[in-house]
């Protein structure tokens, strides 16, 4: 029986009269590739931003790798690689200077270990970051996630603004840190990367979680769950 | 931590030079400018030491610009006053709050330091920043002594580098407050207290009803004039500075540990 690396229990997080998120528990097992929908808005960033401690939830607790979110916040983070939607880093640095800065803080030589990621995502690390399109600043991104090699993969929306090449690199990475005994939760939109990668799924509808039976939906069910939300 | 001070520095030192060598090299021009205006300065020292409030305001009254100290005191000790509060005002309003609006807070955010310690280091940088500003400052004015061959009581003259020194910390400490409150750019808030501060302390010094009020300022206990005329510490002044200074750091830490950072 696998461990659960993630426990999410009776998560609500509101933002004043706004709805966030509601009464949401999860359970993410170790090796999962954990495939996280929903309509923009229903609530995907703010369950993972409460996850990692940037949102202070309202009830519920949250539990990685049998730590306490709240608690174990910094050893969580030790042993966590973020990806948000947007890559932002300092304008004035250059790549190298990022991915070396984020591995610093972390106390680890990840020299080795980024360097096959530049290489495989092609990622420039003499560039200045105001010189880089989305896309780079999110290969950036995927590095400062991915070299320490932590046990715990969160990305949000981790495909957009990156060509189809680079998103194939993207996966086949994934699959290596998975088989090598990571964990991997991935919000996306792209009903393909579910089907093709995810082995568990849940979909996220106006702050409620569902788990789906299987990940492998047809386009009709995966467009479903969004008209819904727009009716 | 130290990555995180490191990297900070490096973020503001830019910052830090251009204001530290533009206050500098103005004082050091108006220093040097007092020697080829000692001879009109006495005509000037009487008309402005006969002004009233508006001499008592400037120290005029108690120190004579035809002398090396007052002129020091009137004219450098006002510009490196107000330019020293408004770089501090500056490199502390938008220390914490950057990383939301640039948007860059979910990369330092997500790395395993806890948000205390990023607040400390960045607390450590403003304070960093604020002494190099000082020393590069004081050097400055210590070349102009030399130049212009005269001297300045020493002790004056560390006594009013060291009180900016705290007038610039209570500054950046409740900028630094501020700081924590949201993500938003809060650049002409920091500056505008910079200069209400200043206009604080002018008005308490020329309306006699504010007087009793004035220690209320950051100003008030960094005047030129009073330091280099010997005037009695203004202990209470610099009590609450220290006590203001304490409260918006403590604020800063008690505010960001506890709320939501935006994305």
């Amino acid at each position: 029986m696998k461990e659960n690396v993630i426990e999410i229990s009776h998560l609500t997080k509101n933002y004043g009269k706004n709805r966030g998120i509601i009464d949401v528990s999860l359970e993410v097992k170790q090796g999962d590739i954990f495939g996280f929908i929903g309509p923009n808005g229903a609530g995907k960033s703010t369950t993972i931003r409460s996850m990692l401690g940037f949102l202070k939830p309202n009830a519920g607790s949250v539990s990685i790798l049998g730590m306490d979110s709240v608690r174990d916040h910094e050893q969580i983070l030790k042993e966590v690689g973020y990806m948000p939607s947007e890559a932002w880093f300092y304008d004035s640095m250059r790549v190298g200077d990022v991915i070396k800065y984020a591995a610093d803080v972390r106390g680890i030589d990840c020299s080795s270990e980024a360097e096959m990621l530049c290489e495989r995502l092609k990622v420039d690390t003499k560039k200045k970051i105001k010189q880089l399109s989305l896309g780079n600043r999110k290969k950036v991104s995927i590095v400062c996630a991915m070299q320490h090699k932590p046990k715990l993969f969160v990305f949000d929306e981790p495909t957009g603004g990156l060509d189809p090449l680079m998103q194939k690199k993207f996966f086949e990475l994934i699959n290596e840190y998975v088989e090598q005994g990571a964990t991997c939760l991935l919000s996306t939109h792209v009903l393909s990367e579910v089907d093709k990668y995810c082995k568990t799924a849940a979909i996220m509808r106006e702050g409620r979680l569902s788990m789906l039976d299987t990940p492998h939906i047809d386009d009709e069910t995966f467009l479903s769950f969004y008209e819904d939300e727009e009716e | 931590m130290k990555t995180v001070i490191k990297r900070e520095i490096l973020l503001n030192i830019k910052n830090m030079l251009i204001w530290s060598l533009s206050v500098g090299i103005l004082g050091l021009i108006c220093i040097l400018m007092y020697q080829s205006m000692e001879g009109e300065m006495k005509d000037m020292a009487d008309a402005f030491s006969n002004m009233g409030a508006f001499s008592e305001a400037f120290g005029m009254s108690t120190l004579s610009i035809a002398t090396l100290k007052g002129y020091f005191a009137t004219e450098i000790g006002a510009v490196h006053g107000l330019g020293s509060c408004m770089f501090a005002a500056i490199v502390a309003i938008n220390i914490i709050s950057k990383e939301e609006e640039a948007h860059t807070g979910e990369f330092i955010f997500s790395l395993p330091l806890s948000r205390s310690k990023i607040l400390t280091a960045k607390l450590i940088c403003v304070a960093v920043m604020l002494i190099v500003f000082t020393c590069i400052c004081t050097v400055f004015y210590l070349i102009g002594f030399k130049v212009v061959g005269e001297e300045v009581s020493t002790d004056q003259f560390f006594t009013f580098m060291g009180r900016q020194l705290l007038m610039n910390a209570e500054v950046a400490g409740i900028c630094f407050g501020l700081s924590s409150i949201s993500g938003k750019n809060h650049m002409g808030l920091g500056l505008g207290m910079a200069l209400l501060f200043y206009a604080y302390d002018v008005m308490g010094r020329v309306i006699p009803d504010l007087k009793d009020y004035l220690f209320i300022g950051p100003y008030s206990y960094a005047n030129a004039a009073e330091i280099f005329t010997d005037a009695e510490t203004p202990v209470k002044a610099i009590v609450l500075a220290v006590v203001i200074l304490i409260a918006g750091v403590a604020y800063a830490f008690w505010n960001f540990e506890r709320r939501d950072l935006a994305s």
